[in-house]
C-alpha cells in the first residue's frame, strides 16, 4: 500500500513538475492555422503614439507642423460625427507629440462637444478635464494616457448603448488620420525602415470586415462608409504581402493623398 | 413570472461574467505596474475570456519594430496557471524575457518587423473548470 501511495505522489510531483516546465518552456513554433478563426478575429488596434514614438527614434519630425488647423465640422449624420470623433482623439496624439498645450486643451474640449451630439458626453467628461488639467501642467504621458482612455471610454459607451457599429467607425476615424500624418512624415524623409511602420495588413482586414458587416443599414449605406470600404480596398496592396517587404516611396505619397483626403471629406462632413 | 426570472437570471450570469473579467483585468493592470515606472505607456484597451484547462486562445495585435512591448497576463482565480507567448506570423516564438508571480504573468518582446503577431494564452492548470483571463500591454 505505501508503495502505491508513493508512487501516486511521485506522478502527482512529475506531473506538476511538467505543468511547470511546460509554463516555463513555451514551444519555439506553433502552427497557427490550428487556432478556431474566431479566437483570432479579434484585434487590439493599437493607439497612433504606438507608432509615433518609433518615428520619433528613427529622427526627429516636425510635429507641430503635422496639426491642423481645422478640426472639421459636425453635421447631424452620426457616422460623420463618430468618424470625426475618431480623428480629433488621433489629433490629440499628434498635439502630445508636437508638445503644444493649448491645441491639446482645444482638441480636448472638441471631444466632449462630439460625444454630446453622440450621447456618450457622460463618458468622457471627466477624461476632457483630466486632458485639460494634465495639458496645463504639460505632463505628456499622462495626457497621451487620457486620450487612449478617451477613446476606450467613447467606444465603451457606445457599445453599451448598443451601437457597436458606431464604435467601430471612431477606431477607423482615428486609424486614417493616424495614417495620414505617419505619412506625411515618412515621405519626407523617406527610409524602408519608416516604411515598414505601415505594414499594417491584419488591421486593414479587420477594419474591412467590420465595415462589410455593420448592422445597421443606414451606417452600412452611408456615403463617407462606403468611400472608406473603397479606401482600405485601394491600400491593402500597397502595404506589402510579406513582412519584410519594401514598401517603396510611391506607396506611401499614394497612401497619404487616400488617407488626407477621406480626412479631409470626414471633416467637412460629407464623402 | 417565469420570463422575468429568466431575464434576472440571464442578469445574474452576465453580471458574473463581467465581473471575472473585471477581476482578472485588474491583475493583469498590476502586471503591468511596475513597467510603468520604466517608462512604458499601458494600453487601455484589453482582452479578455474564460478558457477551460490546456486550452489556448490566439489573439492579434498590429507591433512596430523599433518599440518593446510588455504583454500582461491576469486571472481571477487563484491556484491557476497561465502563460502567455508571443509569436510572429509564421507562427516563431518572439520572447524575450517573462515573469510569472501567482496570478500574474508577463512577456516582453521586440518585434524583429513590423506586421501581424500572435498573444497565446494557455491555461496549463486551475482549480476551476473555467479560468477567467485578460491580457494588457504596454509600449514604449
Amino acid at each position: 500500500m505505501p508503495n502505491i501511495l508513493n508512487a501516486v505522489l511521485a506522478a502527482g510531483l512529475l506531473a506538476a513538475a511538467a505543468t511547470t516546465l511546460h509554463a516555463q518552456k513555451p514551444p519555439e513554433a506553433v502552427d497557427l492555422s490550428s487556432f478556431p478563426a474566431q479566437s483570432i478575429d479579434d484585434v487590439v488596434v493599437p493607439v497612433p503614439s504606438e507608432v509615433f514614438i518609433v518615428l520619433d527614434k528613427l529622427g526627429n519630425p516636425n510635429w507641430r507642423s503635422e496639426l491642423r488647423d481645422s478640426l472639421g465640422r459636425q453635421s447631424g449624420n452620426r457616422a460623420q460625427v463618430a468618424l470625426l470623433l475618431g480623428t480629433v482623439i488621433a489629433e490629440g496624439f499628434v498635439a502630445v507629440e508636437a508638445e503644444d498645450s493649448e491645441k491639446v486643451k482645444d482638441i480636448g474640449r472638441r471631444v466632449l462637444t462630439l460625444s454630446k451630439a453622440i450621447n456618450v458626453e457622460k463618458a468622457v467628461l471627466e477624461r476632457s478635464k483630466s486632458i485639460t488639467d494634465k495639458a496645463e501642467v504639460k505632463e505628456w504621458l499622462a495626457v497621451r494616457k487620457e486620450f487612449d482612455g478617451a477613446l476606450q471610454d467613447v467606444k465603451a459607451a457606445m457599445q453599451e448603448l448598443g451601437d457597436d457599429d458606431l464604435a467601430q467607425l471612431v477606431s477607423v476615424g482615428g486609424w486614417i488620420r493616424g495614417t495620414e500624418v505617419l505619412t506625411s512624415i515618412i515621405r519626407k524623409n523617406y527610409t524602408t525602415d519608416s516604411a515598414e511602420l505601415l505594414h499594417q495588413p491584419a488591421l486593414v482586414n479587420f477594419f474591412t470586415k467590420k465595415l462589410d458587416n455593420l448592422s445597421n443599414k443606414r451606417l452600412a449605406e452611408d456615403d463617407l462608409v462606403d468611400r472608406i470600404r473603397k479606401l482600405l480596398i485601394a491600400i491593402a496592396p500597397l502595404i506589402g504581402d510579406g513582412e519584410g517587404d519594401v514598401i517603396p516611396s510611391e506607396n506611401v505619397t499614394r497612401i497619404h493623398k487616400m488617407t488626407r483626403d477621406t480626412v479631409a471629406a470626414i471633416a467637412s462632413k460629407g464623402a | 413570472m417565469k420570463k422575468t426570472l429568466s431575464f434576472l437570471f440571464a442578469l445574474l450570469i452576465a453580471a458574473s461574467a463581467w465581473a471575472y473579467v473585471d477581476d482578472a483585468l485588474s491583475f493583469a493592470y498590476e502586471a503591468a505596474s511596475p513597467y510603468v515606472k520604466k517608462g512604458f505607456s499601458v494600453r487601455e484597451d484589453a482582452w479578455g475570456g474564460d478558457l477551460g484547462v490546456k486550452d489556448q486562445q490566439a489573439v492579434q495585435a498590429q507591433l512596430f519594430k523599433g518599440n518593446e512591448y510588455w504583454f500582461c497576463l491576469g486571472t481571477d482565480v487563484k491556484g491557476a496557471v497561465l502563460s502567455v507567448n508571443i509569436y510572429d506570423s509564421k507562427g516563431n516564438l518572439i520572447n524575450v524575457e517573462t515573469t510569472r508571480a501567482g496570478r500574474l504573468s508577463a512577456v516582453r518582446v521586440e518585434p524583429p518587423r513590423t506586421g501581424t503577431y500572435y498573444a497565446i494564452v494557455t491555461v496549463h492548470k486551475s482549480p476551476e473548470e473555467r479560468t477567467g483571463w485578460a491580457l494588457v500591454y504596454a509600449y514604449k
